[in-house]
């Protein structure tokens, strides 16, 4: 066995990610793990990917011929004539193998697709991170606030704290909830995702809306749609949060990260 | 007379008894089209129940790390594509009769053999494997894996949209990344036995590259069973320690540091080493740092990260010694920590 599996593990792993990425490309869910630029180059990737592996199988293994001379190299690991301490060692890497390819199978295919959950929020630190990309916020005079993403309202409202600013607007949000930092309970963090590669780079962004008790009415990782205007904390006075006139549960959305 | 590179997608010869023996071997490839529809039906049939019993953290980590494999998965294929072709449809001497006779410039023109071939940093450790095995010497080898993915056109062109000439950044790390590469490379060829900082396996595969017969899309069927066994076990361990690394390690720790001229250096090179992010696309990653850490550190993780992070250590383990890989570590990190200390020092 040690041997089929030394010399299969590739193949086996390729088929393990190959059918993950074409399911996940199938069924509308690459955008929880990857940006969608590279949705097209993964699909076709994973494709000649798939059948570079099936040609392997069909054309690679042979019972005779020219080229049995390197099976005795890479087979000596099991060779009748190898020391037991070697041969337990490839039976033990065997072994590790399968259970490699397992955790693969298990974590790729049957743990349903899913997106990062507040957790993720929480430990990144949302505050900092929202802060952080400030700078990218877009303005708001001259453009039309109606195709602002959540992101777009997120660092706005960081970069300027100013009521009179935000006049007029009333926007309405898709986000999930998280809670602000400090975990009062008269506030949280209407929040997204924004990723720029994959999943791994996903910096959590949020706007705070003011909502007292508000777990009474919501728990973390609920999808919410809110519209309100911006203005100033209630509770301590200073900031801008969101005071929502509308609250309602919605589905998380297919595409749950911004970009 | 060699055949075009195209000639790999140019379909098998299927003629059974041909004396070139490239004959198909029925059960395998009916293993194998079981085995795909066998993982589809796990795909179909598994529970979408499953998730709710999960816990948050173990739900992340395994988000985190699936998302590391499915966004490296595509580019580790193209690399091991690109390897088979080289090795098999590239003339065996053409590299190193093209290439420049002085060492020097052997590792400054193989520094920028990025350009022409565009991989990241996880599909161009079988491309180093290959060019090994065609005649590069390992620390040739070496300069190519550390220049590659930093002078190449995506990464420049990714990192001049995130950063334009802001504080010398991209000129930093295209120069940066050049002189540490040919560093690394002169130090390893100074190495009296150069293939000792090989790993056995692959030292075999060196020497019986040459003996390997057959067809050549049999042996480049071979080869991709081969690379794919180096190449996979690596990147799916990697993923899964850099995204168990994300759940568990505190960012607020690193970002504390951001403002200390030195200390900023040292903790975006850990966090370049931590999230193992492809030189493709870090200068996005990094872009969102821009404004609590200073631009040594910034220079310092796009020049330390595509060299080296824990997923790469994982795949070029398969390739380099334990020892050797520290020697390298050393080195890079070093080098990677006196640039971005000069840049915060002129900033």
């Amino acid at each position: 066995m040690p041997r089929l599996v030394a010399r299969w593990k590739g193949v086996a792993l390729t088929l393990v990610g190959v059918v993950a990425t074409v399911w996940l490309a199938l069924g509308g869910g690459l955008g929880l793990y990857i940006h969608p630029r590279y949705f097209g180059f993964t699909a076709v990737m994973a494709v000649l990917g798939g059948a570079a592996a099936i040609a392997a199988l069909a054309l690679a293994p042979r019972a005779g011929g020219a080229d049995d001379a390197d099976e005795v190299d890479a087979d000596h690991e099991t060779a009748p004539g190898t020391p037991p301490h070697r041969r337990r060692l490839a039976q033990l890497a065997a072994w590790g193998t399968v259970l490699l390819v397992s955790t693969a199978v298990v974590t790729l295919l049957v743990v349903p697709p899913a997106a990062l959950t507040s957790r993720t929020a929480v430990q990144r630190d949302i505050d900092r991170t929202t802060a952080d990309l400030a700078g990218e916020a877009p303005s708001l005079r001259g453009a039309d606030p109606a195709t602002f993403t959540l992101k777009d309202w997120a660092l706005l409202v960081r970069q300027n704290d100013d009521p009179a600013a935000f006049a007029g607007q009333r926007p309405e949000l898709v986000g999930f909830v998280t809670p602000a930092p400090g975990d009062p309970d008269d506030a949280f963090y209407l929040a997204r995702f924004t990723i720029t590669c994959c999943a791994v780079d996903a910096q959590p962004i949020g706007v705070p809306v003011h909502l007292p008790d508000w777990r009474e009415r919501f728990a973390v990782d609920d999808w919410v749609r809110v519209s309100g205007a911006f203005g100033p904390d209630p509770t301590s006075g200073s900031g801008l949060v969101l005071l929502p006139e509308e609250l309602e549960p919605v589905e998380q959305p297919e595409q749950p990260y911004v970009y | 007379m060699p055949p075009s590179p195209l000639a790999p997608l140019r379909p098998a010869p299927l003629a059974p008894g041909r004396r070139t023996g490239g004959r198909i071997a029925p059960l395998p490839l009916a293993l194998g089209v079981a085995g795909i529809l066998g993982l589809l039906a796990v795909r179909w049939l598994a529970p979408p129940e499953l998730s709710a019993g999960l816990d948050d953290g173990v739900q992340d980590f395994i988000t985190l790390s699936a998302s590391v494999v499915i966004e490296s998965l595509p580019f580790v294929f193209l690399g091991i594509l690109l390897s088979i072709a080289v090795q098999l449809w590239l003339p065996a001497d053409l590299l190193t009769r093209r290439l420049p006779r002085s060492p020097l410039l052997r590792r400054a023109v193989v520094s920028l053999l990025g350009v022409l071939l565009p991989v990241c940093e996880c599909g161009n450790v079988p491309l180093a494997r290959g060019l090994v095995l065609r005649g590069l010497t390992v620390g040739e080898a070496m300069t190519f894996l550390l220049a590659a993915p930093i002078l190449n056109p995506v990464t420049i062109i990714t990192t001049y949209q995130a950063f334009g000439w802001d504080d010398g950044i991209l000129v930093s790390r295209i120069l940066g990344g050049f002189v540490i590469a040919n560093l690394v490379g002169w130090v390893f060829s100074r190495h009296p036995r150069p293939m000792s900082l090989l790993t056995p396996a692959f030292q075999a595969a060196c020497a019986h590259d040459h003996a390997a017969a057959g067809s050549k899309p049999r042996r480049a069927a071979r080869m991709f069973a081969d690379e794919t066994s180096a190449m996979l076990p690596a990147l799916f361990v990697g993923s899964a320690v850099a995204g168990l690394i994300q759940v568990v390690v505190s960012r607020e720790l690193l970002v504390a540091l951001g403002q200390n001229p030195v200390l900023s250096v040292f903790a975006l090179m850990l966090l370049a080493f931590v999230v193992a992010i492809c030189s493709n696309v870090d200068a996005f990653f990094v872009l969102s740092f821009g404004s609590t850490f200073m631009p040594g550190a910034i220079v310092a993780f796009l020049v330390f990260g595509p060299m080296i992070d824990v997923k790469m250590l994982a795949l070029m383990r398969t390739t380099f010694t334990a020892r050797t890989l520290v020697q390298l570590t050393a080195i890079v990190a070093l080098a990677a920590a006196a640039l971005g200390l000069g840049v915060n020092l002129l900033a």
